[in-house]
């Protein structure tokens, strides 16, 4: 079929029997999930759901390759992630993560500036391209006034739109959120989703998020992952997962449902 | 954040005052002696060479060459471990890693019975190197250690605990090593281990200004991978550094410029964590490429200041540069302790 061809071509990761989980010495290994196959394509707004401890961080950290999987393998534009330098993948994923940064002197403008590093020369300074970049991520998430602010002093909702237009000044195909609504106020949340979601579709880009925002999710993501326990893994559409009763399965708690009508959960005595 | 102007001007006034104070160390001291003479003693090749003139050129001048290498050396050494490590309180001394590279040391002088600034030479010249190389070593060894417990445990205070403890141990160590060892050697070794700019020898402190300059240098090179160390290990590697290599070629060039240093002027205290704390403080930046000439500027100078004020006393005795550093060294520390909000959550 002719589609096909143009689909392929659009594919950005590609996930092929991989297995996710950390071995915390030689003897113990701890599997998270097993056997993963799955693709992201271009311009896709991937939420990843699951309660806490499903995994949902260690399976972003290991597609970027800052902990290796356990077996199987991660083709990153064609490319097996095992066999790329750090340098080669920081040009194709930018992250935000929720490591604290906690410098006393360093502005908002360091921090971006720090998205650039994977182009410069080793030493070189900053080009004018470069600054360009930054300016322009700055003005994209109308964060301009906060760039000679020193990063330590801005709110939680400053500090996520900075390590933001950091991931975006790095000008990389995927970009991986961890927790990117956490610690945020409600309106903010949602200014953030919508901003993530117009960004993927407008400039093609692929972003994966973990998130507890539920209700959020499905309304912004243009597909789930829902990670579970027991090596519990469903990718769909959100609508299609909600009609399924599959968030109700995802969170299985007692007194508390999943309400596909609302779109909300809800306890029931 | 402070302006571009307000930086040049800080970075325009630094080298004034480092000039200023060596020029005074030149002049200042036991022996009291003319300007005229200084300037004479400076830059007039052979001639006569009057009293004040050897004074001057044998003595004190390698003391402030000394004093000016050693400040730098040791200042970038404190700001590598402190970026490398995430730890504020990290330094040559707090971490034990001055008193590793006594134990090198020891280990030469009292078992070897090699004192380098004592003999002259060409065995002088390997009786340096080995000094170099047995601090090296035993820097080293802490470092790792040091490196070791870092991975485990993320609170910066505990670490520093146990950087003290380490240092304890060694100077156990180093005090059974001088009970066995005979009364020459010894009296070498104490010499050493109060710490003092003024036993190199002409050669030896053009050659450490030499060495340091040119680490300084190739320190520069590595601002951005430190810029990125600042926003952890993750961002590091995101941002397409290999966070592993990176950090282990940082702190040997740290532990060689402790090692350099601690051999040729015993254990200096406080500089090397003081020092990039105060350079933090002037600049109001935790950039790099700012950051490494403002604290190799800022280390000349309160080296140089501290050896001046060591001379005060003016009689043949001079303070000790330890107390002196200490002075200005521990109310920092307790100033980054109280002040750090990055400490108590590790």
């Amino acid at each position: 079929m002719g589609s096909s061809f143009i689909d392929s071509q659009d594919v950005i990761l590609k996930l092929r029997g991989l297995y996710t989980g950390y071995s915390s010495s030689e003897r113990s290994k701890k599997h998270l999930h097993n056997n993963l196959n799955c693709e992201v394509k271009k311009g896709e707004l991937i939420a990843i759901l699951g309660p806490n401890g499903a995994g949902k961080s260690t399976l972003l950290k290991s597609l970027s390759g800052i902990i290796s999987p356990l077996r199987g393998t991660i083709d990153i534009n064609g490319k097996d992630l095992k066999k790329m330098s750090n340098k080669e993948v920081s040009k194709e994923i930018s992250m935000v993560l929720t490591d604290k940064i906690d410098d006393r002197y360093l502005t908002a403008y360091d921090i971006v500036g720090t998205g650039r590093y994977p182009y410069g020369s080793f030493m070189g300074k900053l080009t004018q391209y470069d600054k360009e970049k930054i300016e322009n991520s700055f003005n994209l998430l109308e964060a301009s006034e906060l760039k000679s602010r020193y990063y330590i002093n801005l709110s939680d909702g400053e500090k996520q739109k900075v390590l933001l237009a950091r991931a975006i000044a790095q000008d990389t195909q995927l970009i991986f959120l961890d927790e990117p609504t956490a610690f945020i106020d409600s309106p903010g949340k949602v200014v953030i989703m919508n901003f993530l979601f117009e960004f993927a579709s407008k400039y093609h880009k692929s972003i994966l998020m973990t998130t507890h925002d539920t209700e959020l999710a499905l309304n912004f993501a243009t597909r789930l992952w829902l990670l579970g326990k027991n090596n519990m893994f469903v990718d769909g559409k959100p609508d299609v997962l909600m009609k399924k009763g599959m968030i109700n399965k995802l969170f299985d708690r007692k007194g508390v449902t999943f309400n596909a009508e609302t779109r909300r959960f809800e306890s029931y005595p | 954040m402070i302006s571009r102007t307000h930086t040049t001007i800080i970075f325009a006034i630094l080298p004034l005052v480092i000039v200023g104070l060596f020029l005074v160390n030149l002049w200042f001291g036991s022996v009291p002696i003319d300007w005229k003479d200084v300037w004479t003693a400076l830059f007039t090749n052979g001639g006569v060479s009057t009293a004040a003139q050897i004074i001057v050129v044998q003595y004190r001048l390698p003391q402030a060459i000394t004093a000016l290498s050693v400040g730098v050396g040791l200042s970038i050494a404190g700001l590598l471990l402190q970026t490398t490590f995430n730890n504020p309180l990290a330094g040559p001394s707090v971490l034990g890693i001055s008193a590793g590279a006594s134990l090198g040391v020891a280990l030469l002088v009292l078992i070897g019975g090699v004192a380098g600034s004592f003999m002259s030479n060409t065995i002088a010249i390997m009786g340096d190197l080995a000094m170099v190389f047995a601090a090296f070593g035993g820097a080293l060894i802490v470092l790792l250690i040091i490196v070791f417990v870092s991975g485990k445990i993320g609170n910066a205070v505990t670490v520093l605990i146990i950087g003290i403890m380490i240092g304890y141990l060694v100077s156990a160590v180093v005090g059974t090593l001088q009970f066995f060892s005979n009364s020459e050697d010894l009296h070498a070794f104490i010499l050493w281990g109060l710490g003092s700019f003024s036993k190199t020898s002409n050669l030896q402190s053009m050659s450490i200004l030499a060495i340091t300059t040119i680490v300084v240098f190739v320190v520069l090179i590595f601002s951005k991978p430190l810029n990125a160390l600042l926003l952890g290990k993750q961002y590091a590697i995101s941002s397409g550094f290999n966070v592993k290599i990176m950090q282990t070629v940082l702190i040997l060039i740290a532990g060689f410029l402790i090692a350099l240093d601690t051999a040729f002027t015993g254990p200096i205290a406080f500089l090397g964590l003081a020092v990039p704390h105060i350079a933090r403080s002037f600049f109001k930046t935790s950039n790099h490429s700012i950051l490494i000439p403002a604290t190799a500027l800022i280390g000349a100078a309160l080296a140089l200041g501290c050896n001046l004020v060591s001379k005060l006393p003016g009689y043949d005795a001079s303070l000790p540069i330890n107390a002196v550093t200490s002075i200005v060294g521990a109310p920092i520390v307790i100033w980054v302790i109280i002040k750090g909000r990055r400490i108590s959550n590790g």
